[in-house]
């Protein structure tokens, strides 16, 4: 380009500098980043949604396109009544975990409840076990016949026939509410904790008791959290499988996650149809979530003001010990009695109900966890391998997709970054089994179905949004100019990268690894959805045992997973710190 | 909204102790405050001023002495008597403001009425009038949220005086503000103090804010009370060093008596930088010992600046110094001057070129000197 031209007409140059300057390290790898995303998300969602205008017909063997499916979710016999109990389950899960969560951390943080710092780590345990481990451990204790607690209560008291039957919809309610209590305690526990307490004293001065105070003042200041904790317990509820499938599947009352589970494997499995009932779930779970994060999540009130307050707490006086004994009475049918129920079967060569200490072995354990052995049962051993290949393998892929996810959305915020916020935000709102669904359609006929490869992909989309999350919480508390100045300094943007924000992301990057580690070690609805022979998982093995082995065995592989669990509860409590889930 | 003269709103606190762990908030702190009286407490952070307002309001239980308002004991230590907040009927505003952001301003105001079962119309008449005291009529249906600190404040304040409590209680509720709005609610809140006739408790730790409004101040530093008296009693008499260097602009000078006849002191200050000593007269109580150590106390607006030895000094003190520096404060010039190694401040308003390490003569009265025992 001579200078003659460029200045007669400068607009070519200009043209191609633009376009170079659209050309940096940063989009092009925002656009790789955003199209595998978009694919990886967006893909079985269509797929689903032409899959549910497909009707199959009666052999089996073509389809027509029509609204069959969604006459048929209406009329048949069983769908519209799984549909009800669904609804029964959600509602009934969801005013229990909100009333345990709300009242746990109310008295956790606002209170002068005993050992209420050392009791918070304990009412979090469920966040980080299966619910259907839980499922099963509660069915070990209140079986009508054979429950632990039912004996114990023959026992004791002398009763006739039992005291407890889990094995029913009150009972999947009780399971999922005990388990779903920590999520509504993250949403509500943070702000509760930063509340100016002088928003508490003004109503207390003003003439209002510590009740009224309560619930004029405190609870309506953290409603907008306390809604957002219902809403996400509402939806996770309705995508549980593992608990219904356990305690009422079995005993007459479906729901819409056992019934997609029998549309999708085995004999009269009907992809269609069950693409179509993932459908109306999704569409359901979907709306609610856009509700929270659209309407309800920006409605949270400033109620921190940084400036002169004092750590106090309200005095409860000899009630105290009435939180602190309702605390204890949580943890311990929360954790402590699955937990023991479940060693106490598992140690056993078969379970009658009764503890036989003479008939203790470890055979159980032998059998599910010892693969070298013959004796050994390939559902659950080949589970523990495969669990812990996708999970290191699925938490590591998951994260680097976050960390370059969320820098492109909070931090480059140009080109495409609007859309894979939206992205991020709508595995989120789709069950893993409708998500499973999905991606089950979508390859069936690609080679990566039956191979593990499947179930890593149906793990990373539906969960990587998690990692995403905890790493942006951290990246919009780090100043930008700390990058800033290193691309003043001279560095590209990858240098950057590596050197600046990844290190001082590092906990976040750890402990969201570790959250994603623990997800996916007890992952059911994606993993029995998306398995064949050979590529069980931990949660499948479990599934495998309780439907053709026996109990012991099936407590002996719980309590390995949960154990495991617990590990790593440990491992993240240590490198993210205590606030770190709260909302 | 007229006062409760009939209503017994007097408030006396005696032998307060508060302690948190090993620490001292407030030790043996005594006061009766009248009816309709506006007392002040003042102090730098940290010396226990919002743990005694908070002992009076009930939010804290003493850990010694007791506390009546009016004729009814609210707490007290020794006979195991504690009142909870919702039922001492006082009003407290916050440093915070602590304005409900989930309610309307409306709602914020009512709330006492509403705790105390008021009738609905009774509510709207009061609440209104509450409002158009503090000038906010006009955003009644505003959501808190919406208020700027300003507003906010406003409303804190009616929603503590709707009610028509007996007592009213404010733990620095102007220190959030900027300072021209914080001028403007500090004359707002006298004047609805006089007007409603309420007995009020202040806590500042701004000594302007604590002259301009109280009755009475309570000086306070390391959880104890220095000194309690009106305002200009305070400022003219300070009862120790502390007080005099808490209150306004003073010069302290380290020395020791040498001689007295009644309250007026001789006092030598020894040379910091070696000589001869100083010598001074000043004035001070009654009763200071020979050979006691003592500070003087001597306010900038006090001392006149000489560029040239008096003459006519016989009866004044005259220190010779040195200007150190000096600062325009728009309508005065405040200097710096050392006197052998000791500084003093003054405030001069005629303008004069003082250069630095200039030779200067200072002059003041033996009644302006205030000799304080330590
Ligand atoms: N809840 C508490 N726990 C422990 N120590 C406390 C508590 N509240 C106050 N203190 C201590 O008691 C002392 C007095 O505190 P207080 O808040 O009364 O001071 P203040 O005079 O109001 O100070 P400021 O002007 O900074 O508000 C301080 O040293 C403070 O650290
Ligand atoms: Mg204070």
């Amino acid at each position: 380009m001579t200078s003659e031209t460029y200045d007669t007409d400068p607009r070519p140059s200009r043209m191609s500098n633009r376009f170079r300057a659209l050309w940096t390290q940063e989009n092009v790898i925002t656009i790789i980043v955003s199209a595998i995303v978009a694919i990886a998300v967006v893909l079985p969602l269509i797929t689903l949604v032409v899959s549910s205008f497909l009707v199959l017909d009666d052999l089996g063997f073509s389809t027509e396109w029509s609204f069959g499916n969604y006459v048929t979710i209406v009329t048949d016999p069983i769908i519209p009544k799984a549909f009800l109990n669904t609804l029964i389950i959600c509602s009934g899960c969801t005013v229990l975990a909100t009333f345990l969560g709300v009242s746990l951390a109310w008295t956790n943080a606002r209170t002068n409840c005993p050992g209420r710092t050392w009791l918070e780590p304990f009412n979090l345990i469920p966040f980080f076990l299966s619910p259907f481990i839980g499922a099963i451990a509660w069915h070990n204790m209140g079986e009508p016949k054979t429950g632990l607690l039912n004996n114990f209560f023959r026992d004791i008291f002398g009763i006739e026939g039992h005291v407890i039957n889990i094995d029913n919809i009150w009972g999947v309610i009780w399971v999922t509410g005990i388990f779903f209590a920590p999520l509504v305690y993250l949403f509500v526990v943070g702000s509760l904790r930063r509340m100016d307490p002088s928003l508490e004293d003004s109503a207390r001065t003003t003439g209002a008791g510590l009740f009224r105070t309560t619930m004029t003042v405190t609870l309506p200041l953290v409603m907008p959290g306390i809604l957002s904790g219902a809403i996400i317990v509402f939806v996770t509820s309705a995508g549980e499988f593992g608990v219904p499938f356990k305690l009422s599947a079995p005993y007459g009352w479906e729901t819409l996650t056992t019934q997609i589970f029998t549309k999708a494997v085995g004999d009269d499995a009907n992809h269609y149809l069950g693409a179509t009932m993932a459908m109306a779930l999704g569409a359901i779970t979907v709306f609610l979530i856009w509700i929270q994060r659209r309407y309800i999540a920006p409605r949270s009130f400033e109620t921190v003001t940084g400036k002169g307050f004092r750590p106090n707490v309200l005095d409860l006086g000899s009630w105290k010990w009435v939180a602190f004994g309702y605390n204890i009475l949580f943890i311990l049918v929360a954790v402590i009695l699955p937990i023991i129920s479940l060693l106490i079967v598992s140690l056993h060569p078969v379970w009658q109900g009764t503890i036989m200490l003479d008939k203790i072995t470890g055979i159980n354990y032998v059998k599910t966890l010892f693969f070298w052995r013959e004796e050994s049962i390939d559902a659950a051993t080949n589970g523990i391998f495969n669990s812990l290949f996708l999970a290191f393998v699925g938490a590591s892929i998951s994260m680097v997709l976050a960390l370059v996810v969320s820098y492109m959305i909070h931090r480059t915020k140009g080109f495409g970054s609007w859309l894979l916020d939206f992205l991020c935000v709508v595995p989120i709102g789709f069950p893993g089994i409708v998500l499973a669904m999905g991606v089950l359609v979508t390859y069936i006929q690609t080679p990566i179905y039956a191979t593990l490869w499947i179930l890593l992909l149906g793990y990373i989309t539906r969960f990587f949004p998690y990692g995403q999350r905890n790493i942006a919480s951290i990246l919009l508390s780090i100043s930008e100019e700390l990058d800033q100045s290193s691309r003043m300094a001279g560095a590209t943007w990858v240098t950057t990268m590596r050197r600046i924000t990844i290190p001082l992301l590092k906990p976040g990057i750890f402990a969201g690894w570790i959250l994603l580690f623990v997800i996916f070690v007890r992952e059911l609805s994606i993993s029995i959805m998306l398995y064949t022979d050979g590529t069980e998982t931990l949660a499948v093995g479990v599934y495998y045992l309780t439907n053709y082995e026996n109990e012991p065995l099936t407590a002996a592989l719980s309590l390995a997973q949960t154990l495991l669990c617990l590990i790593c509860m440990i491992a993240f409590r240590r490198l993210a710190g205590k606030e770190a889930l709260s909302a | 909204m007229s006062s409760n003269n009939n209503i017994d709103a007097t408030v006396r606190i005696s032998g307060l102790d508060k302690h948190f762990g090993p620490e001292t908030a407030v030790l043996d702190f005594n006061i009766l405050i009248e009816q309709g009286e506006f007392v002040t407490l003042l102090g730098p952070s940290g010396c226990g001023k919002t743990t005694t307002l908070r002992c009076v309001a009930g939010l804290e239980r003493p850990d010694g002495g007791d506390i009546f308002i009016g004729d009814q004991l609210v707490a007290s230590y020794e006979q195991d008597v504690y009142l909870n907040p919702e039922d001492r009927n006082i009003g407290m505003v916050f440093q915070s403001y602590a304005v409900w952001p989930h309610m309307t301003v409306f709602d914020n105001v009512a709330y006492g009425l509403r705790v105390r079962r008021a009738g609905k119309s009774e509510i709207k008449k009061r609440t209104m009038r509450a409002l158009e005291l503090v000038g906010l009529d006009h955003l009644a249906d505003r959501y808190a949220t919406k208020l700027s600190g300003g507003q906010r404040q406003r409303v804190a304040l009616a929603r503590a005086i709707v009610y028509e409590p007996r007592v009213i209680l404010f733990d620095e509720p102007l220190s959030n503000l900027d300072a021209k709005l914080r001028e403007q609610m500090r004359d707002e809140i006298v004047r609805l103090q006089k007007e409603v006739g309420i007995t009020s408790i202040f806590v500042t730790h701004d000594q302007s804010e604590a002259l301009v409004m109280s009755d009475r101040v309570v000086v306070m530093d390391k959880a104890v009370i220095q000194q309690v008296g009106d305002p200009q009693d305070i400022y003219a008499n300070p009862a120790n060093a502390f007080v005099a260097n808490f209150i306004g602009v003073t010069s302290l000078l380290k020395g020791r008596v040498i001689g007295h006849s009644n309250s007026i002191y001789d006092i030598e200050l020894p040379s910091i930088i070696g000589g001869e000593p100083l010598r001074l007269r000043a004035t001070g109580e009654t009763g200071i010992g020979e050979e006691s150590e003592v500070h003087v106390s001597l306010r900038p607006e006090d001392v006149t600046l000489n560029t040239d030895k008096p003459s006519d000094a016989e009866n004044l003190n005259l220190l010779e110094g040195k200007v150190i520096d000096t600062v325009y404060l728009g309508s005065f010039l405040e200097c710096r001057v050392d006197v052998k190694g000791h500084e003093i401040n003054i405030q001069i308003d005629h303008f004069e070129n003082l250069s630095r390490d200039q030779t200067v003569f200072l002059t003041f009265r033996a009644e302006h000197a205030l000799c304080l025992a330590n």
